[in-house]
Parts: structure tokens; C-alpha cells; sequence
């Protein structure tokens, strides 16, 4: 099946799925923090793979992210992004909520290993939601790789993630925004599907 | 970076002299140039993948390794250039996040795009002088017909000229 065969019923069931899978991940990360989390609706969209890279802003802005790869019924790449100045917020929020302290003293890797730990639970949580929805029971999740860099360097991996299959990718991306006094730091979940596995997810789901 | 002539994800583009040619934010891909100084052009491409596959339509030859690399020798050779004169030069091919037991698979698709580059750039006898590839950072390049100077940037170590 090529993404440009995807109807709007096979779209409107992935987003449900990602609205579900990030509500749980807000509750994960709202627990770990202490800290009421909102969530946005999902956007699911299909792009050009070669405009995949500059779809969410300029190639070259600093960012944050946590990447994770989920084996089982629905193996997934899913990944954790943000602007580095709101990934630094989430990780002071982690230690303000667990020990007091920003932890802006803290070792660089300390920090990294926290928002890390931030990503993992976020995008696990995501992971389960999902597994549960198709009633999928093994499923395991690599341990998570931390990156800062180009947004454009992380976007391509995704591309072509997506290329190997065809011309369009599928971007399946929801905010998840958290409080912090008044200033709001925002981090966005990515599911990147491996190539073949969003036929699996829409049989199960028994729309395909 | 400066302004010049952008390369865009699969893309390929030649310049003449004066030119510049720019792409930003490569992560897993490479940016390759073709360049010829007496005929004074240059190309390049924004390599995505190491492999075309054969059974498939492929409207973008700078997509895969083995389809830009011959690409890029026809548009400079169109231009002017010699094929015993061209070299080439590159940057890319990192692989952005690291994880237990992803040395294989598709997460290093970035060491097995430089490998397939230089394959087929060896296996069309032209001389690669100058690569930076590998490593876990993402690169943004700018390569200029004035000094056929392949300037890499990263985040947070600056820029270098190869």
C-alpha cells in the first residue's frame, strides 16, 4: 500500500490512535512532574518526503530529541522533539519536582540522563497506549538515544525513514505543553511507523 | 550561512562560476560536489538513501547514491567539464541517534550512504579529495566556485573548510 492510497477514514483512525497514545504519554509526564499537562490535537498529514526537512521550521534551529524504537506488533520509531531552550525547561522541571533544585549546576550528562528518562517515559507511555488499543502483548522498547542538533539533521532521518517506502510521509506529530510558571515549555511526539507497519496498525484497528 | 543556490532533500544543482551552493541540517544524507576548476562548474547532490530500487519509478536521481553520482558527472560534463579534471568532495552521512545494537540496521543508514557514495565515485574513476562524514552530528555545507572550498558547519563546534 502506498501512502497516497490512505483515505480519510484510514487518516481519521491514526490520529484517534496518537490521541490516545499522547493522552496517556500527558499523564505520564505530568505524574513524573507533579505538574498539570495539556495536550494538543494531533496533526496527520501526508508531505512530500523532500519537504519533510523544512515542514516544521528552519533547518538549522536548535533542538532537543529523544528517540525510541518499539518492537512488536507495531514496530515504530517514535520520537520526543523540542526547541533546546524547552527541553532545558523540562529537565529543571524534573529536578524541581524531585529534589528541589533546577539542577542547572548539575554535569551536562546528568542533565542529558534526565531528559533522557523525560523521553523514555513519555514516549513508552505512548508505546503501551497504542499496543493496548490493538491488543498487542509482547512488545518491547529500545533504550532511549538522546540528540542536540540541526532540526533539519533530525528531520531527515524520518525522511527517509519514509523514502525507502514511496514519496510522501505521513506525519503524525501532537504538543504536549506544560505550565512552568507561567511560561509554557512544549515538546512534540513523532510516530514514524517502520516501512510496512501502518498496514498492520490499520487492520488491527479494522479499517484496512 | 550565506546565500546561495539551495539543495533541497534528492535534489541536484549545477552552478557556474561565480556560484555557491548551500543545503542545511544534513543528517543521515550527503552532500556531494562534482566540481572541474578549469571549466569552472560545479554540482551537487543531497543524497537520501544508499540504493535505488530497481523495480521502482524514480523521479529524483539525487535520491540514491547509485543514480547521483552518474547524475552529477552528465550535468557537469554538460557544462563543460572533463571527466579526467573532476573531482569530488563530501560531507553527511551521520547517524543522529545512538542506541545499543543500532550499528546495523536502518539507524546507520548514514554510514552506508557515505560507503555507497564513495563506492560509486570510485567505480566512475573520479577522485574523491576531501570527506567528512560519520560521527553523530548533523552538518550544514556551503561550497563556492571561488576557492572550491567545502565549508561544514555544526552546532556547537563551528565551522571548517575541506
Amino acid at each position: 500500500m502506498e501512502y497516497n492510497d490512505f483515505s480519510p477514514l484510514h487518516l481519521d483512525a491514526i490520529r484517534e490512535v496518537v490521541n490516545i497514545g499522547a493522552g496517556n504519554a500527558a499523564t505520564a509526564l505530568s505524574e513524573m512532574l507533579g505538574k498539570p499537562v495539556d495536550m494538543g490535537v494531533p496533526d496527520v498529514e501526508l508531505v512530500s518526503i523532500y519537504e519533510v526537512s523544512e515542514h516544521f521550521g528552519p533547518p538549522e534551529d536548535f533542538v532537543a530529541a529523544v528517540y525510541t524504537h518499539g518492537e512488536g506488533t507495531f514496530p515504530c520509531n517514535l520520537i520526543f522533539i523540542q526547541d533546546e531552550e524547552a527541553a532545558q525547561g523540562m529537565v529543571d522541571a524534573m529536578f524541581i519536582s524531585r529534589m528541589n533544585t533546577d539542577g542547572r549546576d548539575f554535569p551536562p550528562e546528568m542533565r542529558d540522563s534526565a531528559l533522557s528518562e523525560l523521553g523514555n517515559i513519555i514516549l513508552s507511555s505512548f508505546l503501551n497506549a497504542v499496543n493496548r488499543m490493538i491488543g498487542s502483548e509482547s512488545i518491547s522498547i529500545s533504550v532511549p538515544g538522546v540528540a542536540h542538533d540541526m532540526l533539519g539533521a533530525i528531520l531527515e532521518f524520518v525522511a527517509s525513514i519514509f523514502a525507502q517506502s514511496g514519496e510522501l510521509a505521513l506525519l503524525v506529530n501532537t504538543t504536549l505543553k506544560l505550565d512552568q510558571e507561567g511560561t509554557d515549555i512544549k515538546g512534540n511526539i513523532m510516530m514514524v511507523p517502520d516501512p510496512g507497519a501502518l498496514e498492520i496498525l490499520l487492520s488491527k484497528l479494522g479499517v484496512l | 550561512m550565506e546565500k546561495g543556490q539551495h539543495v533541497g532533500m534528492a535534489d541536484t544543482v549545477l552552478v557556474k562560476h561565480p556560484g555557491k551552493l548551500v543545503s542545511l541540517g544534513l543528517g543521515s544524507c550527503i552532500g556531494l560536489v562534482l566540481y572541474d576548476e578549469t571549466a569552472k562548474v560545479a554540482a551537487m547532490a543531497h543524497i537520501m538513501l544508499p540504493e535505488s530500487r530497481k523495480d521502482k519509478e524514480n523521479p529524483k536521481p539525487g535520491k540514491f547514491a547509485d543514480t547521483a553520482v552518474p547524475t552529477l558527472i552528465d550535468m557537469v560534463l554538460r557544462a563543460g567539464a572533463k571527466k579526467e579534471r573532476l573531482k569530488a568532495k563530501m560531507a553527511g552521512g551521520s547517524q543522529m541517534f545512538n542506541v545499543p545494537g543500532s550499528k546495523t540496521g536502518f539507524l546507520a543508514v548514514g554510514t552506508r550512504n557515505a560507503e555507497e557514495t564513495e563506492k560509486n565515485l570510485k567505480s566512475a574513476g573520479i577522485k574523491l579529495v576531501a570527506s567528512d562524514t560519520g560521527g553523530n552530528k548533523g552538518r550544514s555545507v556551503e561550497f563556492s566556485t571561488d576557492d572550491w572550498i567545502l565549508i561544514v558547519k555544526t552546532l556547537g563546534t563551528g565551522k571548517q573548510g575541506i
